[in-house]
């Protein structure tokens, strides 16, 4: 009767430790496998989704951090929902790579456009500064107002140009905000189509 | 970007024409856009290209304004 209680409590307690050791593998499996995807995505998901990469990488140092505490069961709650989250930043990455390269090809045709339309206005500006007098319709106030408007346009297309190469989207805004005071100007100087 | 030469290249998009009309000199639009027709040599240096003499415009001719 001894020997069979004694019998009972050890395989109790082996199956306590066998079951607590498949959890703790199960966990780990898990994890290392979602770590290792993720580390895979950072170049890319830094570059083109980055508000997304960074949350998979906050849900997973939580789970590595319950890991090292042992708490096996909240990983394995866990783990589900950062696969999803997984899914959805390769969704978010591709999705950002296609805007990207859409917002570079945009830059290149207004990298090529933009500073014509600045020359343009620039020369007349230049010229009219000169002049004795200015034409009827061409004010003072239209002149001086077309001056600032330049010179704002030059500074934003400066710093559209700096953002272009890791930053298209912006800088196609800033492009796109020059261009649209580009054509107040040349209207204003009596230069619109 | 690009040094300002005071004229736009041939090929901008942007620059301003105009087309010769009977009578026009260059000295008369000069006047018309740049309000200064002193200026008209500005006109003359951006149309090298088939002005050879600034007296001598036709109508007809179509005349970068820069």
């Amino acid at each position: 009767m001894r020997f069979a209680k004694a019998f009972l409590a050890i395989a109790a307690v082996t199956l306590l430790v066998t079951g607590c050791a498949r959890q703790k593998d199960d966990a780990t499996k898990a994890l290392t496998a979602i770590e290792t995807s993720v580390t895979s995505m950072k170049d890319e998901g830094m570059k083109y989704a980055p508000v997304a990469y960074q949350g998979v990488e906050s849900t997973l140092a939580t789970l590595k951090d319950s890991l090292a505490k042992e708490d096996y069961k909240s990983v394995l709650a866990g783990t589900p929902e950062l696969n999803k989250a997984v899914d959805s930043l390769k969704t978010a990455i591709a999705s950002g790579k296609e805007q990207f390269t859409a917002a570079t090809a945009e830059w290149s045709s207004m990298s090529a456009d933009v500073p014509k339309m600045v020359e343009a206005i620039q020369s007349r500006v230049d010229i009219l500064s000169s002049a004795k007098k200015l034409p009827k319709n061409v004010s003072k106030d239209a002149l001086d107002s077309a001056k600032s408007g330049l010179d704002w346009m030059k500074s934003t297309w400066a710093e559209a140009t700096a953002a272009a190469a890791d930053k298209p989207a912006e800088a196609v805004e800033k492009a796109r905000a020059v261009k649209a005071k580009g054509a107040e100007v040349l209207a204003a100087l009596g230069m619109g189509a | 970007m690009t040094e300002n030469t005071g004229k736009p290249a041939a090929d901008n998009p942007y620059a301003q024409f105009y087309v010769v009309k009977k009578g026009d000199t260059l000295s008369k639009i000069a006047e018309e856009f740049y309000g200064d027709k002193m200026l008209y040599p500005k006109i003359f240096e951006a149309n090298r290209d088939q002005l050879t003499d600034p007296n001598k415009i036709k109508p007809g001719q179509k005349l970068r304004i820069p």
